[in-house]
């Protein structure tokens, strides 16, 4: 009876062994799922287009975080593979074997003073350079140029006071001088020490540009003030690190950092007298289309309407953070939307990004040129903006702002409005 | 094989799952299906209990445990929790045609009434054991019972001591009131401390006596009604009524002359000298001239280092609608600040600077001092 029932088992196990492919063991499955983190944890860490690399600082303050972070990481990682290897020890050592359980003891004075002693020995190492450090980052006196930096939903403005001696930042404009208000891009002198006092209309905002310092919140009715070094001219990208809303993402910003020279045509150049369009070209109409749709709430310093009075804007009363991006110089920065796309085409960009230190000053100061406006971007923006960028902006949902908007809402302008603006703007440098 | 009340449950879950499988192959109604099939769930749930427990009654096979099962215990004795839910319908049917508070207190009335009232029902008659059941139904309520009763004692003595409060005539009644209580609480504390026999009933007696001691003063002082408050001005008052001028108002000698915990202002203004200077985050220099953020509330701190009483103004030249009225206050200002005091203002001003003919200004009133401000 046994016979007949294990005989035909038998077999089929033959079968399967042969002709069935091995089922994948527990340790087997663990063994490739670490092999994949760790392989992707290795081809992460290499990636070569990392503009908001923690671990490869470009300025004074950023380099001071990272002289403190790398020796912490370095002890901590030690410390780590020591406790990991001693528990690994006991466990394989120790495992049970059906052995007699060993003698306990309690209590071992030299023991629990050395383990005591060992950690706060360590602490105390970290401690001190740590706090230190943080006193040093947050000494903001003495600066050589201050720039104001408020956060909305979901842009940041720069405006750059004129100081005692009427400089801005610590440079002369060659004619007269007065704010300049710009957004997206923070232009600042390499080798200067700016200071940032950065306040929010809105809710809580995070200032972050990882090469240049660590973050600094941006909190309505406060002013909280944060240092920035550049070593080198260039560009160094940031974004918003306090969830702040449904475009937190989209909430990006990018100091630039231009040598004295460069930096002082950058100021001479904001502050130009407005310039009208050339009569009878699509500019000019662009011009009257950018009074009539966009300048309730975008202010561009200078334009007159057609009975020569200054063009207003009253962001305050449509949108819900009462301001919006200052247009005047729009095509001299890179970008627009919250520094979340390109004014500029790809290659364009690139040539500005990755241009030597010595030759980006000229290539930044170029600004946007009618060949390398990326036209793509900016149209669908006007054409719609929240389709773009998610935003607080339907009409039927505003009930809690008091009918305003967050953020740029849906004009249904026509494409004929949409070239007219795009021709007008592109002059606007 | 099966109870008559397992019988009764398998076949009304069965009609149930039917009736679900019907109604919605053949209606489709989402919300029909739903409650159906929630029947249909809760009845296999009590059908399979019952089907274990058959019925609470003992097994036929042992007939000497008749007479200690459940079942065969007398039915729930009287209880007062359906008072508590009649009371508690009535005041629902009061707040109908009232209050919204009373509904709301009577609908709780009724679900903690009716849940009090089927607990001790299934309590009474959870076994032949009365001490079980009675252990049974504390275990089983206590831990809701405690805490809600707590909170709602705590309530009580919060709410009767606040009115009584309210309701002292003067400041100085009710630091008497608030001494004489906290010396009571105190007193019986180390009563109870320093006397460790005291019975339960003199301990409980005491209390039960403060408690409506208490509740008593409450109501009454709730009928009573609270004091007059005077409301105290704001430096908003202030600039509503257009006093933002040298002269000391009652709002200004009621004014706190310090500023506690206000760091990270936009800006010091100090006057001194009959001049104003501001100080401003990352500047060593004290300014003449100051640029505040357009639509942006800024935190301007002002400290008075002259020999005089003075005021901080500034004029907003707000934005006006389009009847020509202004979207906002045409002046903010501090109260009067006496020498060496300090004031906090918050200044939004909407308009940038170019739009502004006479631009904006800090200003003391009475005084020729200013400092410029600029709004880009």
């Amino acid at each position: 009876m046994s016979r007949q029932v294990t005989q035909p088992e038998k077999v089929r196990t033959d079968l399967i062994q042969t002709e069935l492919p091995t089922p994948r063991s527990g340790g087997s499955r663990l063994r490739t799922a670490a092999f994949g983190l760790g392989a992707t944890a290795l081809l992460a860490s290499c990636a070569s287009d990392a503009p908001q690399d923690t671990w490869a600082p470009e300025g004074k303050y950023a380099q001071d975080i990272h002289n403190l972070q790398w020796p912490i990481f370095m002890i901590a990682g030690i410390v780590g593979v020591i406790v990991f290897g001693v528990v690994l020890f006991v466990v394989i050592k120790f495992k049970d074997r059906g052995q007699p359980i060993p003698e306990q003891g309690h209590g071992n004075a030299l023991i629990e003073y050395v383990f005591i002693a060992i950690p706060a020995l360590l602490l105390a190492g970290i401690a001190v350079p740590t706090v230190a450090e943080v006193i040093s980052l947050n000494d903001t006196d003495n600066a050589d140029c201050v720039i104001n930096v408020t956060g909305q939903q979901w842009w940041w403005e720069y405006d750059y006071p004129v100081d005692a001696s009427n400089n801005i930042c610590g440079f002369a404009p060659t004619g007269d001088a007065a704010p300049i208000v710009t957004s997206g891009q923070m232009v600042i002198p390499v080798g200067a020490k700016v200071v940032i006092r950065g306040t929010s209309r809105d809710v809580i905002h995070s200032f972050w540009v990882p090469k240049l310092n660590g973050k600094r919140d941006m909190v309505p009715g406060r002013v909280h003030t944060w240092n920035f070094e550049a070593e080198q001219p260039g560009i160094y990208a940031g974004q918003c690190a306090e969830f702040c809303g449904l475009s937190h993402a989209n909430m990006r910003m990018e100091i630039v950092a231009l040598d004295d020279a460069d930096f002082q045509a950058w100021i001479d150049n904001q502050l130009e007298p407005y310039q009208s369009p050339e009569a009878g070209t699509l500019a000019a109409t662009g011009e009257q289309t950018f009074i009539s749709q966009c300048s309730r709430c975008h202010q561009i310093d200078g334009l007159t309407n057609a009975d020569g009075e200054l063009v207003v804007a009253s962001p305050e009363q449509f949108v819900w953070s009462g301001a919006a991006p200052n247009l005047t110089n729009l095509m001299t920065r890179n970008t627009f939307a919250g520094a979340s796309w390109d004014l500029l085409t790809e290659d364009c960009r690139a040539d500005v990004w990755e241009a030597p230190p010595a030759e980006f000053g000229a290539k930044y100061l170029e600004g946007v040129t009618k060949s390398c406006l990326n036209e793509i971007d900016l149209k669908e923006w006007l054409r719609n903006a929240p389709a773009k960028k998610p935003m607080y902006t339907d009409p039927e949902s505003l009930a809690d702002t008091d009918g305003k908007t967050r953020g740029m809402p849906y004009l249904a302008l026509s494409e004929d409005q949409i070239n007219e603006l795009v021709a007008y703007l592109i002059e606007r440098k | 094989m099966f109870t008559t009340g397992s019988k009764l449950l398998i076949g009304s879950a069965a009609a149930a799952w039917i009736l679900a499988a019907v109604y919605g192959i053949a209606q489709g109604g989402t919300l029909g299906s739903i409650g159906l099939i929630s029947a249909a769930i809760a009845l296999s749930l009590l059908a399979g209990i019952n089907v274990l427990a058959r019925d609470s009654n003992v097994s036929a096979n042992e007939p000497a445990g008749f007479g200690a099962s459940a079942a065969a215990q007398s039915t729930a004795r009287p209880s007062l929790w359906p008072l508590l839910v009649a009371l508690g319908a009535t005041t629902m049917t009061l707040g109908l045609v009232t209050n919204r508070t009373f509904f709301t207190l009577g609908l709780i009335a009724v679900i903690a009434g009716t849940l009090e009232w089927l607990i001790q029902g299934w309590s009474e008659r959870a076994s032949g054991d009365e001490t079980y059941n009675a252990r049974a139904r504390d275990q089983m309520v206590d831990p809701l019972e405690l805490p809600v009763a707590g909170a709602i004692l705590a309530a009580i003595v919060v709410y009767a001591f606040s009115r009584v409060m309210l309701g002292l005539p003067t400041k100085t009644a009710t630091v008497a009131a608030f001494a004489v209580v906290a010396t009571l609480a105190l007193g019986i504390g180390t009563l109870v401390a320093v006397k460790r026999g005291a019975s339960k009933t003199t301990l409980g007696g005491t209390l039960s006596i403060v408690l409506v001691a208490l509740v008593a003063g409450g109501v009454v002082a709730g009928l009573v009604g609270e004091r007059e408050i005077e409301p105290h001005h704001t430096t908003g008052d202030l600039a509503a009524k257009n006093e933002c001028t040298a002269e000391e108002t009652e709002a200004d000698e009621k004014a706190s002359q310090s500023v506690a915990s206000k760091s990270n202002v936009t800006a010091e203004i100090t006057y001194k000298d009959e001049e104003l200077r501001a100080k401003v985050p990352g500047y060593n220099d004290n300014f003449a001239q100051l640029t505040l953020q357009r639509s942006n509330p800024s935190n301007i701190l002002f400290h008075n280092e002259s020999d005089e009483h003075a005021r901080l103004v500034i004029e907003l030249h707000p934005a006006t609608d389009d009847n020509g009225q202004p979207l906002g206050p045409e002046r903010v200002c501090t109260a009067l600040v006496e020498s060496g005091g300090s004031q906090l203002l918050t200044v939004v001003i909407d308009q940038p600077s170019f739009v502004v003919e006479e631009g904006f200004a800090f200003t003391v009133a009475g005084s020729d001092a200013e400092l410029q401000v600029v709004v880009p």
